[in-house]
């Protein structure tokens, strides 16, 4: 019995100081399909190279930002346009460089480090149907807004954050210069905007980039020929305390970093969203097939 | 009067709350804030209202007629049944009711309203099948005795002595439907839904509070409105609120 006792304790000794020896990161993401790829991918990663992970994600941009800001999230993937209009304020017109700079310099004040950002860039788009746009003669914003003006019947699919946001809608048809009533926006969650524009419900959908369904529903992103949007980089963002207690973070999420880029990103998506694998999956295949995990 | 003195103190006590948050909200300019969102609110309460006016109707015409059927002798085997099948409705999440209902009725408020209809039908069933199987037997029997035909005893013994419970119910339901309808924004069809999810998405709890205030302000308002129906509908002899 005193033998099974000893043990036991041994045990639970044992166990107290493995947790004590793992470092925990809490590693977030926002609530589309990109940012849970590479929150799972991330915290995967991470956890085969022996943190204690816990994984946050579903969030939208600002409340993410704010918990990381707070400190109950240490890392997750940031764009780097989006730090710099809605967080920083920024409205300037800079490269794509001068913007990773320009917010890493600005974050660096409130404890949060930009680490490598990776090749791919996540930007907004306008996309239509590829035979409605055809027909149209539509290929660039600009001629979407003169098709607008010209009272074409256009009708929108926008997600609400994109609605509100400082680099969103209200900015881009100042930009552009055009003007859509309201009844002709309809405001939906991000995910089923794709659907909507699919099935011809609407003319217009607010997409991401990298995003697999567009060339698997066969749309057409328009050209934003003015460059109203900044660069999105997708860069992974850590706390400045948490890379003080784990120095060897830094080199770890490079690596990481540097195997995205726009294809790879698209192709994760799709497997998601047009094959509907899930995502836990398509992460571990990826980690599994770069000899990460 | 101690008892009067207590109330006149509470009331005083509320004054003086309602006074200090006043104060604070005009100070902090939050009052503004709210006055900016203004056009909005209206716009979408608006919208909000078409939604559960057109579901909750919807739910109410088939609901209590299925109600009744269920409750007749006849279908005593499959009531029980039934109402686990509708009960199917209320369980799985909304959300999903309206992603799907998206998927063969396309964006915007006809699938939301389908999605609100199924959501509501439940507790106005469930009420209406419950309170006329409470009608007291003794009556049922005395109406029998002075030879009442069914329709008879249906219209003026048992419907007038379930009234008030199904009354209850449609004031659930609707309850359930003003609360659910913020959700129809995630598939285009509007409501105060936009400000709410648009002001968690983007940090702004006085966008959330614009929506989510007058979102529960509704509720209330259109509650009290069915309160307020049942007292002068429910005949008086069968009405706890004037006996």
């Amino acid at each position: 019995m005193k033998n099974v006792m000893t043990l036991l304790s041994g045990l639970a000794l044992a166990g107290t100081l493995a947790t004590a020896q793992a470092n925990e990161v809490v590693v977030g993401g926002k609530n589309f399909t990109e940012q849970q790829i590479l929150a799972s991918m991330t915290s995967q990663y991470l956890e085969h190279l022996g943190y204690d992970v816990e994984k946050r994600s579903g969030m939208g941009s600002a409340v993410l930002r704010q918990a990381q800001e707070n400190g109950q999230i240490d890392l997750y993937w940031e764009y780097t346009g989006t730090s710099l209009i809605n967080y920083n304020d920024v409205t300037e017109r800079l490269s794509p460089e001068e913007t990773y700079e320009r917010v890493k310099e600005l974050d660096a004040e409130k404890g949060l480090v930009w680490l490598a950002p990776s090749d791919a860039n996540n930007t907004y788009a306008l996309a239509m149907r590829e035979d409605d746009a055809e027909e149209r003669g539509i290929a660039t914003l600009s001629d979407l807004a003169q098709a607008v003006n010209d009272d074409e019947g256009l009708t929108f699919a926008l997600n609400a954050e994109f609605y509100a946001r400082e680099d969103g809608w209200r900015p881009l048809q100042q930009a552009y210069d055009f003007r859509v009533g309201r009844a002709d926006v309809k405001r939906m969650d991000s995910g089923l905007v794709y659907q909507a524009l699919r099935d011809g419900q609407v003319e217009v959908g607010l997409v991401f980039a990298t995003d697999g369904r567009i060339p698997a529903f066969d749309f057409r992103v328009l050209a934003d020929d003015q460059d109203y949007f900044p660069a999105y980089a997708l860069t992974p963002v850590v706390r400045a305390e948490t890379l003080e207690a784990n120095p060897e973070l830094e080199a770890q999420m490079d690596k990481l970093s540097g195997l995205l880029d726009d294809a790879t990103m698209s192709s994760l998506n799709a497997q998601v969203d047009v094959e509907k694998q899930t995502i836990e999956r398509v992460a571990e295949d990826f980690l599994t097939e770069h000899d990460l995990l | 009067m101690p008892t009067l003195n207590l109330s006149g103190a509470m009331r005083l006590l509320v004054l003086v709350a309602f006074f200090v948050a006043g104060v604070w909200s005009q100070s902090s300019g939050v009052i503004d804030d709210f006055i900016f969102y203004l056009p909005d609110i209206q716009y979408l309460a608006v919208q909000h209202l078409w939604l559960t006016a057109v579901s909750g109707s919807l739910a109410i015409l088939v609901a209590i007629p299925l109600g009744i059927l269920l409750s007749r002798p006849s279908m005593a085997k499959v009531a029980e049944s039934a109402m686990q099948v509708l009960n199917v409705g209320t369980t799985i999440p909304t959300l999903a009711v309206l992603a799907l209902s998206m998927s063969f009725l396309g964006i915007g408020t006809v699938p939301a309203i389908f999605g609100l209809f199924v959501a509501t039908l439940l507790p106005i069933t469930r009420n209406t099948y419950t309170g006329l199987k409470g009608v007291s037997p003794a009556l049922m029997e005395a109406a029998a005795g002075i030879g009442m035909s069914p329709t008879q005893r249906l219209l003026r013994v048992e419907l007038p002595n379930a009234l008030y419970v199904i009354f209850a119910g449609i004031r659930t339901a609707l309850a359930i439907n003003i609360g659910t309808v913020p959700l129809a924004f995630l598939i285009g069809a509007g409501g105060l839904g936009e400000l709410i999810f648009t002001g968690i998405d983007l940090y702004d709890p006085v966008m959330m509070l614009s929506g989510a205030i007058p979102t529960a302000l509704l509720a209330v308002v259109v509650d009290m409105l069915i309160a307020i129906t049942a007292f002068l509908v429910v005949p008086r002899g069968v009405n706890p609120g004037r006996a």
